[in-house]
């Protein structure tokens, strides 16, 4: 890209030879087609190019981001950034730069997708609610990322994705849907709605419950949930740095039946093969038979808790956050949908959860809420949908062992409080999870 | 700048919108963290570009771009519109927009201190040394964190606005962090998360975090060994910290206008409020009067015009109970038949504008929290977050707090860990029964509000003093 390559070799020709320095640059474009009432409301589009420079000398560090209209001048940023750079305390924690040898070439030069087909998508979709009130959204991204450091490292890479999300409503029920994939062709708008509809219909009128502990049935959004927090909380070794992360390798923690990898590799994954530093990314076992097997590394944690790197440093999100897997897989079990409900003698499956937030990092208990389709199962059959229950559970304890049940046989993308389309997960069937309060309270 | 903003809306309407506006922004941000008593983070950012919106049918088309040549310019003006024609595939009833006044203005957030003009040793060693004496005094991790953000803005419409407003914010915190053996218990200070306000420097310096480091140290060591909050249904008095978070997640995004209306059905939810009970439905207690006021000097939600020109008001939102208000932009005011209330506002120049909280908050009563705990029985009094969660009609919370004090007989006694409460909506506002006064009334700051797709981040103020519930569920655990 010319204005990558233009930016680099300015750079080159002012870099002291005793600083070390290391330039990313995020190009994108964002779109993203939002519907709401069965008609689209809204609809964006965005072009980014954001660059974070990291300055290293004399045992200090200072970090500077622009995006390329506001860089003005890479002399004059140096100039302020080495300035800057004096005010600052002595970075004990700096684990320098990448190598040259790790240097990735992924780039491709991709264009974006067409606000037409994103239309057509949502219509795809509206058309399968009936009268029940669609709303969600379309989107498609194409991201390249390049990263050089004075080591002589030089990488690039560029990651395509689309999702498509929707709800369908009644006067009493909602259902969702979520599909993602690296092209938006390939997302079948009307299986999306067919399945968000199929919720929401099958979801009027919904009953109360009591309150307790019951049996599950996740489907695959509620299953990233909890991934997810245990990815960003757990296993993510800024956690074990701070003390605060529940993650004991090697130790039998969760059920024999979970194994998780992160794998930029397999097909189909959508997030990108390099991380921050500029370094390739290989599978990694996170959980390998509910055994922990490695935290998500950057370059400080690896070196604080002198491990070997993992090479999961985020693009944008800076060293206070630590690491996480962008490209995660659960591996799936062999047991159908229908089978796991005929498994369940009296429990309730949960589509999704919602607004879940952590009670304390190292217990894992969190609470939240169902929506968008639950439902009591008894005796092995879907007997009424539920309305509202809050859960305060935790996660640890939640896929401990001899608490999961089953493993659904078929994976999809699913939607994270952290993002979308860096969990690839089935449905799970689990022994006990604890609901504290119904819709009264 | 008016002039390049002028010809992306040119661009807009001539290609065929029926109404366009634009922002070009140069927006700084300095984010400074400290951990045990060194340096963890020092991020400095800037960036400029500009956002234009197209009104064609029912959609909003809306295009960004860094690129700020006359070429990109036109051509961004360009594909706002064909973006919202596209979306005539799936069309509904047109977007009317509320008259605003069309004015040329400029404003400046009041402030002493430039934050960006502060000697960064001086950030670095405030934070630096406060969490060097708490880790010094036993805590297992110290922490801090000082952000700071200058936001110029240009914004004119094809009705005419041009308006350039410059918007100041600062704001941090400090926290103590204790583990015990399978548990971490926590005190931040001024709030969790930090606290935030619109001006200068001078709002950190107020702060006076080393004032707070011994006892948040102290506080955070003892809950380890402090019981566990009593589960069952007692009176709850709330810090204002705590109850401006209330605030915020159980009145402050359940009248958004938006939400009402179904727009963020989907994803941030809808609300448990119908149009049709305005100034009929009973929100909580007599003592519950909301506003919604963007004048408040030094509040964090505080400036002239939103970000679609329209002037920043106070609106009533409670009255005695009564909820009389919402929050509203020029499209969804027009829909609703309600006066716009210059509630719209985006996260940078690359997001589209949408309504957002201004300060809603809960005006002050009579009483003192002195008061309130003398007049409790059996109650407990519940400090600074630590978590919240509430479902998408904004009705079923429940919240976490980082320290909870027994009341018996109108006195303190003793320290409870892992306070929790839940309730539902109008009944726990129905319960408010004490309200500390003007004294105690704080203009605190929420700088993380989450909401629309792509997700937007969000400034909201919440001015709050103490006050007490009566018979709130509290100590539910898992």
């Amino acid at each position: 890209m010319k204005i990558w390559e233009n930016l680099i070799e300015d750079t080159k020709k002012i870099i002291p030879s005793d600083v070390q320095c290391e330039i990313k640059m995020i190009n994108s474009i964002d779109s993203l087609t939002r519907f709401a009432n069965s008609h689209i409301h809204q609809n964006v589009e965005e072009e980014m190019t954001d660059l974070y420079l990291t300055f290293h000398s004399d045992g200090k560090t200072t970090n500077l981001n622009f995006n390329i209209t506001s860089l003005g001048s890479i002399d004059e940023v140096v100039k302020k950034a080495l300035s800057e750079i004096e005010n600052n305390p002595k970075d004990s924690s700096w684990p320098g730069l990448a190598s040259k040898e790790n240097s990735y070439d992924g780039y491709r030069n991709l264009s974006p997708e067409n606000p037409d087909l994103r239309a057509q998508k949502v219509k795809d979709f509206i058309d399968q609610g009936g009268s029940f009130n669609g709303a969600g959204y379309c989107s498609s991204n194409v991201s390249n990322v390049f990263v050089w450091n004075t080591n002589g490292l030089s990488s690039s890479d560029t990651a395509t994705s689309a999702f498509l999300d929707g709800i369908f409503r009644s006067e009493t029920s909602s259902g969702s849907s979520h599909l993602g994939h690296k092209t938006l062709e390939n997302i079948d708008g009307e299986k999306v709605g067919q399945e968000a509809y199929s919720i929401a219909k099958e979801s009027q009128n919904p009953q109360d419950i009591d309150p307790g502990v019951y049996e599950v049935i996740l489907g695959p959004d509620a299953v990233s949930t909890i991934l997810v927090f245990l990815a960003v909380y757990g296993f993510n070794a800024k956690s074990k740095v701070d003390g605060t992360s529940p993650i004991e390798i090697d130790t039998q923690q969760f059920d024999k039946k979970i194994t998780l990898v992160d794998d930029p590799h397999k097909e189909g994954a959508l997030n990108f093969k390099i991380d921050a530093s500029g370094s390739p990314k290989a599978q990694t076992e996170i959980i390998t038979n509910g055994v922990p097997k490695s935290y998500f590394h950057t370059r400080r944690t690896s070196t604080e808790l002198n491990e070997k790197n993992t090479f999961h440093e985020m693009f944008g999100w800076g060293d206070s956050f630590g690491g996480l897997g962008t490209n995660l897989y659960l591996q799936p079990g062999g047991i159908s949908k229908d089978e796991m409900i005929s498994n369940v003698k009296k429990g309730i499956y949960i589509n999704e959860f919602w607004y879940c937030r952590v009670l304390d990092p190292i217990t894992q208990v969190v609470t939240g809420l169902n929506r968008n389709g639950s439902y009591l199962i008894e005796n092995g059959k879907i007997t009424k949908p539920v309305g509202r229950l809050r859960f305060t559970q935790s996660f640890m304890s939640s896929l401990g062992q001899g608490n999961v049940l089953g493993v659904g046989s078929e994976n999809r993308f699913a939607d994270s409080e952290f993002g979308e389309g860096i969990l690839n997960v089935p449905m799970l069937h689990l022994k006990e999870f604890n609901f504290t309060g119904g819709v009264s309270g | 700048m008016f002039n390049q903003i002028n010809k992306s809306i040119d661009s807009a309407i001539g290609s065929g919108a029926q109404y366009a506006d634009a922002r070009i922004l140069i927006s700084k941000s300095r984010n400074i963290s400290s951990k045990d008593g060194e340096l963890e983070d020092f991020n400095n950012s800037e960036n400029m570009g500009l956002g234009i919106r197209a009104l064609v049918g029912s959609s909003w088309g809306f295009y960004a771009t860094y690129d700020l040549s006359d070429k990109s310019l036109i051509e961004a003006g360009k594909k706002a519109y064909l973006i919202a024609k596209a979306s005539s595939k799936v069309p509904g009833n047109d977007f009317p927009l509320a008259d605003v006044p069309i004015v040329q203005d400029k404003y400046v957030t009041p402030h002493e201190q430039n934050p960006f003009k502060v000697s960064s040793t001086d950030q670095i060693d405030l934070l630096v040394s406060s969490t060097h004496e708490m880790k010094k005094l036993g805590s297992s991790i110290a922490s801090g964190r000082l952000n700071f953000w200058d936001t110029e803005k240009w914004f004119g419409s094809s009705q005419g606005h041009e308006i350039y407003q410059n918007i100041i914010e600062s704001g941090g915190g400090i926290s103590s962090l204790s583990i015990g053996d399978g548990e971490t218990q926590i005190r931040s200070y001024p709030q969790s998360f930090g606290e935030y306000r619109t001006g200068g420097w001078e709002v950190i310096q107020s702060f006076k975090f080393l004032d707070h480091v011994e006892r948040l140290t102290e506080e955070s060591k003892r809950l380890l060994t402090s019981p566990q909050c009593p589960e069952g249904t007692r009176d709850l008095i709330l810090e204002g910290s705590q109850l401006a978070l209330q605030i915020h997640e159980s009145v402050g995004h359940a009248i958004e206008l938006d939400r009402i209306l179904g727009w963020e059905a989907a994803y941030a939810g809808t609300s448990h409020l119908q149009l049709n009970k305005l100034n009929e439905h009973k929100y909580g207690s007599t003592l519950m009067n909301i506003v919604a006021d963007a004048t408040l000097p030094g509040a964090l939600a505080t400036f002239k015009y939103d970000d679609e020109g329209t002037p920043a008001q106070r609106v009533d939102i409670v009255k005695e109970g009564i909820w009389t208000g919402v929050l509203t932009g020029r499209d969804s005011a027009a829909i609703a038949g309600v006066s716009p209330g210059g509630m719209v506002r985006a996260d940078g120049y690359g997001r589209l504008p949408m309504v957002r909280m201004t300060n809603v908050g809960l005006l002050p009563g009579e009483s003192s929290l002195e008061e309130i705990i003398a007049s409790t029985d059996d109650g407990v009094y519940m400090e600074t977050n630590r978590s919240w969660s509430i479902d998408d009609l904004r009705l079923n919370f429940q919240f976490g707090c980082e320290v909870g004090w027994l009341v018996k007989n109108g006195k303190i006694t003793d320290m409870v860990k892992n306070p929790t409460y839940t309730g539902i909506t109008p009944n726990f506002w129905g319960s408010m029964d004490m309200l500390a006064g003007k004294d105690e009334w704080v203009f605190w700051g929420t700088p993380n509000c989450g909401k629309g797709q792509p997700s937007q981040i969000g400034h909201t103020g919440h001015p709050a003093s103490p006050a007490r519930f009566k018979d709130v569920r509290i100590g539910v655990r898992g």
